[in-house]
């Protein structure tokens, strides 16, 4: 693996790190005071966010810069706008922007600053995981110091670009992830998606234009604008720039969250970064960016790790959340757990996603407990196709259906051997699975 | 009634050209593509759609092929939430819009408990309907089913099967969208969500019922009509409910059409869209009265007619009691006539063809509002043809009043359902023998100065007009035919003119 710039992560090795003053020290609020004291128009920045090829680090990978100006021209449309932070971060593997809050939120903040202004939006709501308290706590005290020192609120350094940030507590739903379920939430209502259209920049928090950001999409903003589009296009991959954070985990020997650049191979990342399996075991699978996106044998392990090529290679880049399974692991146990995650996760809104969570759950969990029958797999298969694509109002029945058909299509004689023996052959021998019962 | 206006260009919806089936037709901008579609006669199922509260698209059983224009590509969307757009084709009828619809109905059947013989919306059921158009004949879940509670009481009117329910959430966008004050919630996550109550109290308000109504399936039922009747054994006649001056339109719903089980809002857009309220809904009391026990007058409808005899009211046939009625009439001048608020317009005009011929006033006895007004649809007032007998001329009197004058006169007629309860039979009991008292009511009460009563329909029993209080006309019709004996009100008064003066009838 050949030397990267790294800049994500830099600054977090600092003591303090998450103070305004070491933040300072490090150079920070340096880009909104280049946007501000130039100053660039909004629109420019929007240019330069586009010209860098920025993609979405929340799963889907949608330019950021396209997205920031989809909002509706301020001329035309006076309604107020808004940005909304995703700091829900709940997909099972991923880990990476609790690093971001904790260790360094005034770079969180300055980006959300850095984004209302070229969104002219009048406020930054923030969405953090319930269960992220430190990284809630971390924010909030870093809004308030630059409250304090005038980088938040009305007349931001001496200039006419006012903006407030607030922050809001999850109460623990992984559907509040979702873009419009988040919003839903932040007007306090349950956090059920929203039907598009209409999209979040026609009509989004209280019918408001809206842009739903993840944190570390955000975060990238200040670097962009301060060292231009040209040093940020350099790193990664041409349609994939800039570096990402990798949230590693699973049986390796040295899981943990890495920046990396675009363009790696997963091999690469499980020998060079992650230190390679571990206690000297082969590798089985591996889930490239997070447990809804597809799961893939350890043939695929020399996939490069940027958008375009997993989704070629069939599965997601989805957050980098890349969790590695060894071969002692048991397929049907891992998609008794994955989908036990979705079925408790699923909002309820959509009959094939409520029903069709539960029922894949159900069947996964059966085989993994050998009871399971020759026809399951193609039911499963089935089943899956009836939940997904784009058959229900959000992707969570995406996500649990894209797993699903990846680990048949790739495992399909491990459920075999599950079904034929009576039992699952990898079974731990401690604890035996319960039954699952109608309710639960 | 209000003259529909001719709409002149300005004020015609603009409507736009779509393509549904390969046949043009005109879709409304404002209204989602279902509507288009249901419009057209086209059918497409639909569960949490209701086109009287706001889509939310998530049963997902709407799912229609659409494509922007002819020759585009072509994807599975809920026609529900999906605008329609100048142009585009619509598919409901494809293979894969029928896989896509059939995928969904099996993920709602597959918790659906199998209790259709018991269930009370069986017959009307949409989840049972297109299971038997679309579904598929075998099950492939071995799963085991959602045990949840079978019978939670939600207050007064309705009791909730949580394991029948769909989730469509029509009941808690009742409550938001049409009562304006949300009492139901979806409370836990995924398939652990379920139907309830704010802090599990009992459901309140005049207009629970009609959840029942709009529970595609019978997750909701009304307790007072659980258990009480198949409904393919109901016959069903339009009607319009005679419980205040709104003039609800309803469907009138009899156990083999003889038993009223069942009043039901029925559409009408200028009167109550899709609702009624529980105070017209459970009003089976007054239409269902027993018949008076074999050989008596009293104690329940008067089947027939009786005129006071030696020893009390005695049963007699109608002829012979309008003889009497006559002979009383024409002995007094100028008797007291007073009609029901719930006599029809052709009740009315034969009642003041009547009363031309007894030379005197006809007015309707009009009780005082009631507490029950609130700013949705009932109106408080009692009369349900208030504006049709205004509109004939007839003025109203308050029962005190009234009773005030029948004290004072020496022979009265009481023309119609319900006329002795609105003037209170305690109080008339309390009239002077020497009252010569005539009363064509659907049942006779025990009142000193009562000579002759003839036995009349209920508004189930009858067809006829009322004009509620916007003027839109309200049709009654024959739900249940009136017990032997008992004619249609306006010919009981034919008859009656035409005992009184032979010649001024037969004109």
């Amino acid at each position: 693996m050949k030397e990267f710039e790294r800049y994500l992560l830099n600054r977090i090795a600092a003591a303090n790190s998450h103070t305004l003053p070491v933040y300072r020290q490090q150079g920070g609020y340096k880009a909104i005071e280049k946007v501000l004291k130039t100053p660039l128009k909004p629109e420019d920045v929007i240019a330069v966010m586009k010209d860098s090829g920025l993609r979405g680090r929340g799963g889907a990978g949608f330019p950021t810069g396209m997205k920031w100006s989809f909002m509706p021209d301020i001329t035309k449309d006076p309604r107020p706008r808004y940005l909304a932070v995703n700091a829900d971060e709940s997909e099972p593997g991923t880990c990476k922007d609790r690093v971001l809050m904790e260790r360094d939120p005034h770079g969180l903040v300055e980006g959300c600053l850095i984004a209302c202004y070229a969104m002219r939006a009048k406020a930054a709501y923030i969405y953090v995981r319930g269960e992220y308290r430190l990284s809630y706590d971390r924010v909030q005290a870093a809004i308030d110091e630059a409250r304090a020192a005038g980088l938040v609120g009305k007349n931001i350094l001496g200039t006419d670009f006012s903006c407030d940030l607030w922050m809001h507590k999850g109460a623990g739903a992984y559907i509040c992830g979702e873009e419009t379920g988040l919003m839903e939430s932040l007007e306090g209502k349950r956090g059920h998606p929203r039907p598009k259209p209409p999209f979040p920049a026609g009509s989004g928090l209280w019918r408001s234009p809206t842009t739903v950001n993840n944190v570390e999409t955000i975060f990238n903003a200040p670097f962009i604008v301060e060292r231009g589009p040209e040093w940020f296009k350099a790193m990664g991959v041409p349609k994939s720039t800039g570096n990402f954070l990798c949230g590693i985990s699973g049986h390796v020997n040295k899981p943990g969250v890495y920046e990396l650049p675009f363009g790696l191979t997963a091999r690469q990342i499980l020998e060079e970064v992650a230190g390679g399996v571990w206690k000297g075991r082969k590798l089985k699978a591996f889930f490239p960016g997070g447990s809804s996106t597809g799961l893939m044998p350890a043939s695929a392990i020399d996939v490069v790790m940027d958008h375009d090529s997993v989704k070629a290679a069939g599965s997601m880049f989805g957050t980098a959340a890349m969790i590695f399974l060894d071969e002692t692991a048991s397929i049907p146990q891992v998609m008794d757990v994955t989908l036990r995650f979705y079925d408790h996760e699923s909002c309820g809104q959509c009959s094939q996603c409520r029903e069709g969570t539960q029922w894949l759950h159900q069947m996964f969990h059966r085989i993994a407990r050998g009871k399971g029958k020759r026809e399951d797999l193609d039911l499963l298969v089935n089943l899956a196709n009836g939940m997904a694509p784009g058959k229900t109002i959000c992707a969570l029945a995406d996500a649990a259906a894209i797993p699903t058909l990846a680990a048949v299509k790739h495992f399909r004689s491990d459920f075999e051997q599950c079904i034929e023996l009576g039992r699952d052959p990898h079974a731990p021998t401690h604890a035996p699975a319960p039954e699952l019962q109608g309710a639960h | 009634m209000s003259q529909p206006t001719t709409p002149t260009p300005s004020d015609k919806p603009a409507t736009i050209k779509i393509q549904v089936d390969g046949r043009e037709v005109e879709a409304d901008p404002k209204q989602p593509l279902i509507r288009a579609c249901h419009d057209s006669g086209v059918d497409v199922p639909m569960y949490c759609y209701h086109p009287g509260l706001t889509p939310v698209g998530s049963c997902r059983i709407c799912q229609v092929e659409v494509a922007a224009a002819p020759g585009q590509p072509s994807r599975v969307v809920a026609a529900c939430r999906t605008p329609v757009s100048p142009g585009m084709v619509v598919q409901t009828d494809t293979p894969k819009a029928h896989e896509t619809r059939r995928e969904c109905l099996e993920f709602l059947l597959k918790n659906h408990p199998l209790d259709c013989p018991i269930c009370d919306k069986a017959g009307e059921c949409d989840l049972q309907d297109y299971s038997f158009n679309e579904g598929q004949g075998k099950g492939r879940s071995s799963e085991p089913r959602r045990k949840l509670e079978k019978r939670k009481s939600l207050g007064d009117v309705i009791v909730l099967d949580e394991e029948r329910c769909i989730l469509c959430s029509r009941c808690v966008r009742f409550f938001q969208d049409v009562t304006h004050k949300p009492q139901l919630t979806v409370s836990g996550l995924g398939s652990r969500s379920t139907i309830s109550t704010f802090g599990d109290k009992p459901l309140t308000g005049n207009y629970q019922g009609n959840l029942a109504d709009i529970c595609p399936v019978g997750a909701l039922t009304l307790k007072p009509f659980r258990f009480q009747a198949r409904v393919w054994n109901l016959s069903k006649s339009l009607s319009t409910c005679a419980e205040c001056s709104r003039g609800c339109s309803i469907t009138v719903e009899a156990l083999r059409g003889k038993e009223v089980k069942r009043f039901r809002p029925r559409f009408n857009a200028q009167v109550n869209q899709y609702w009624m309220c529980d105070t017209g809904r459970f009003a089976y009391a007054p239409v269902t009265q027993p018949l008076a026990p074999a050989g008596s007058a009293l104690g329940g409808r008067l089947a027939g007619a009786a005129v006071r005899g030696y020893g009390g009211l005695e049963l007699v046939e109608v002829e012979p009691a309008l003889a009497e009625a006559a002979d009383i009439l024409a002995a007094h001048p100028k008797p007291l006539v007073l009609l029901s608020p719930f006599a029809t317009q052709e009740e009315a005009r034969a009642a003041l063809e009547l009363c031309a011929t007894l030379g005197v006033a006809a007015r309707f006895v009009s009780p005082a509002p009631s507490a029950l007004k609130d700013d949705l649809l009932n109106t408080g007032d009692p009369c349900p043809n208030r504006r049709g007998l205004t509109e004939l001329g007839l003025a109203p009197v308050e029962p005190a009043q009234a009773r005030v004058e029948l004290a004072q006169a020496r022979a009265a007629l009481l023309i119609g359902e319900r006329i002795q309860e609105l003037l209170e039979p305690a109080e008339l009991a309390k009239l002077p023998a020497e009252l010569r008292l005539v009363v064509f009511d659907v049942c006779a009460h025990d009142l000193p100065a009562l000579d002759v009563a003839v036995g009349a329909p209920t508004h189930v029993e009858k067809s006829g007009q009322w004009l509620n209080i916007d003027g839109h006309v309200g049709v009654l019709n024959v739900a249940v035919p009136p017990p032997a004996g008992v004619g249609p009100l306006e010919r009981t008064l034919r008859e009656l003119r035409a005992a009184l003066a032979p010649s001024a009838a037969t004109r």
